[in-house]
């Protein structure tokens, strides 16, 4: 029982890590709090759908195509939107939710209001692994994030581009003073962020049933474990994952599923009480 | 808190201090206003009498509904100059709490209105006390957060709630003998309620709370160095917003008879938002005008295809904030002030 519950917590997890990184990167460095990810999720699931299913396209071009379209609508929304709204210092956050409106609608007006499915790849293979049983295909999703994650990490330390968001994420004037271009900076963190989103929505897609209001719930998690870790820091989404994703399994595990959103609710509460900047958060303001 | 006593004139500074500079203000204006404000009331207290079509009886109640939820989303909105995405969840508080006490518990209309009221206040200040202290994104996310977590409660507790297939025959409400059945006894009851919080929000405005209040949105390193206890201020701000919105709630319980999870779900805390943000926050009108607004189109859109409506709205939603930061009012108010030197 253990087991199982503490495998389909690795699978939430793994997903809620994506999704939470490309928010906390967007958050960090631009200093939006981007619900309309919540729409490159969505998008990211349709387009891998419609290229198995449209297509017949093998899913891991599927997940290529999926990354590229939310890549193309995070970086168009940065520049067509983001820059014109924030160099009027108007308020971001308004025009993320107006953006979120206008991708749900449009989806739903071209797919409708009904739930789409399609099968998962490896079909029906699964892994045992001591007492519980996963699908293989879960299995390859938590792989891809497990890359995912220190591949991201290597990124922000290693290359100057990486270093550049660092330094943009930390303080704005001085990177502005040693020569760094806030543009291409807030591009590649655009460009990035929401490759994380989509490709988390196109691996979510084959095991939930899904519509225009996909990105909602995830968004949501997400959102909950960068406050739990602490806004724009890495370590603290891996601990947040950890304890959202799993707290979350455990309680719909073995008490029941109607409370564990119930989980998700009592802990932000906790953590902000108890530690307002999240756990690895740093107090500003 | 105890409204403060201030002259009158004293007051009518604390109004434009208030309000953006644009605000023209003259003498002779006030007078201008004290009739406007008659006419006003007068019209929509008189005006629905002639209103045969329940249809549009029904929009009124709607509207009236709506106005209260705006109303008190603007004392976050306007007067702290924070966001807040989760006002139906709130509004779904006080929904629920009225409608299950009067159903099983034997309350009166008012009691289940008081005790949501109360509970949705409760939460306000669970949810306000830890997040208003930080800054930045932190509190419209927690606001967002929370909006969809009761949502998802709503869903769940299917023991309680009976979940997604929500909850019928809640009773109408019954004051000293009598049963609010018909759309138009109901449309002054709510438009009862709405003056009862336009009271409130005036009185705040005038009071020494009003005044922290704009202290501290303008500038509140400076309000807490000369003694405002500006955290205070801020939860006692949120929780009153969070009472409003359980109020409408539990009205919106009592005149629906249904009610279920999608009522109150975040796209109508964004709606709010933006009712609020198209009337022109932080003033007194425009919480009234955008929702007067938004609900007749919102209404009038279900006729045809509600997504093609949704677009729109959205696209408008990017054009207000940025060439129309202040609203329909600033609108308003530019203009009238372009035309006086």
């Amino acid at each position: 029982m253990l087991t199982q519950v503490l495998l389909n917590g690795l699978f939430a997890s793994s997903l809620y890590c994506l999704v939470a990184l490309g928010l906390t990167l967007i958050l960090g460095v631009m200093d939006i709090a981007d619900f309309a990810q919540g729409a490159t999720y969505m998008l990211g699931a349709f387009v891998a759908f419609l290229a198995v299913t449209q297509l017949g396209l093998d899913f891991h071009w599927a997940l290529l195509l999926a990354i590229l379209a939310a890549v193309v609508l995070g970086v168009a929304n940065n520049q067509l939107i983001y820059q014109p709204v924030m160099r009027r210092s108007a308020n971001t956050l308004i025009a993320a939710l107006g953006v979120l409106l206008i991708v749900q609608n449009v989806a739903l007006m071209i797919f409708g209001s009904e739930f789409q499915t399609y099968s998962a790849p490896f079909g029906r293979e699964v892994v045992e692994i001591g007492s519980g049983v996963i699908p293989l295909y879960k299995v390859s999703v938590i792989a891809i994030s497990m890359a995912a994650v220190p591949l991201v990490w290597v990124f922000l330390s290693k290359t100057a581009t990486g270093k550049a968001i660092r330094a943009m994420s930390q303080n704005k004037e001085g990177a502005a003073i040693v020569g760094i271009g806030s543009r291409e900076v807030s591009l590649v963190t655009f460009a990035l962020g929401s490759a994380l989103v989509g490709l988390a929505g196109a691996l979510a897609s084959p095991v939930y049933a899904f519509d225009a209001f996909f990105g909602a719930d995830a968004i949501v998690k997400a959102f909950t474990i960068v406050i739990v870790g602490g806004m724009g820091s890495i370590a603290g989404v891996l601990v947040g994952v950890a304890i959202i994703g799993f707290g979350e399994n455990l309680v719909s595990g073995y008490i029941s599923t109607e409370y564990s959103t119930l989980v998700t609710f009592v802990l932000l509460i906790a953590v902000l009480f108890l530690r307002p900047q999240g756990i690895f958060g740093k107090r500003h303001a | 808190m105890s409204a403060a006593r201030i002259p009158v004139a004293d007051r009518a500074s604390v109004t434009q201090a208030a309000e953006p500079p644009l605000a023209p203000t003259a003498g002779m204006s006030r007078y201008i206003r004290l009739g406007a404000a008659v006419l006003a009331l007068l019209a929509v207290v008189v005006g629905p009498l002639f209103v045969q079509s329940t249809l549009i009886q029904h929009f009124l109640v709607l509207i009236g509904i709506n106005v209260i939820l705006v109303l008190s989303l603007d004392l976050v909105v306007g007067m702290l100059g924070l966001s807040a995405l989760g006002h139906a969840g709130f509004m779904g508080i006080g929904a629920y709490t009225s409608a299950l006490l009067v159903m099983n518990q034997g309350f009166s209309f008012l009691g289940g209105l008081v005790a949501g009221t109360a509970l949705a206040t409760f939460f306000g200040v669970l949810i306000g006390y830890p997040s208003l202290r930080l800054g930045g994104h932190f509190f419209v996310v927690v606001t967002f957060i929370v909006g969809i977590v009761f949502n998802l409660l709503f869903t769940n507790l299917v023991e309680i709630t009976k979940g997604p297939m929500g909850l019928p025959g809640i009773p109408a409400p019954e004051i000293a003998g009598h049963v609010f059945h018909d759309k138009l006894s109901y449309y002054y009851l709510v438009l009862a309620f709405i003056l009862l919080v336009l009271f409130v929000k005036w009185r705040i405005h005038g009071s020494r709370m009003g005044r922290a209040l704009t202290a501290i949105r303008e500038e509140e390193d400076l309000a807490r160095a000369v003694g405002i206890r500006s955290h205070r201020y801020k939860v006692a701000a949120f929780a009153l917003s969070t009472a409003g919105a359980g109020l409408a709630g539990a009205l919106y319980a009592h005149y629906l008879r249904f009610i279920g999870p999608a009522s109150f779900d975040f796209l109508h805390s964004f709606d709010l938002f933006v009712m609020n943000l198209l009337g022109g926050k932080g003033t007194l009108l425009g919480p009234i005008i955008g929702p007067v607004l938004l609900t007749t189109i919102d209404q009038a859109s279900q006729l045809f295809r509600p997504e093609p409506a949704r677009i729109v709205f959205g696209v408008c939603l990017i054009l207000i904030i940025i060439y129309m930061p202040q609203g329909i009012i600033g609108l308003v108010r530019a203009l009238i002030g372009r035309r006086r030197p």
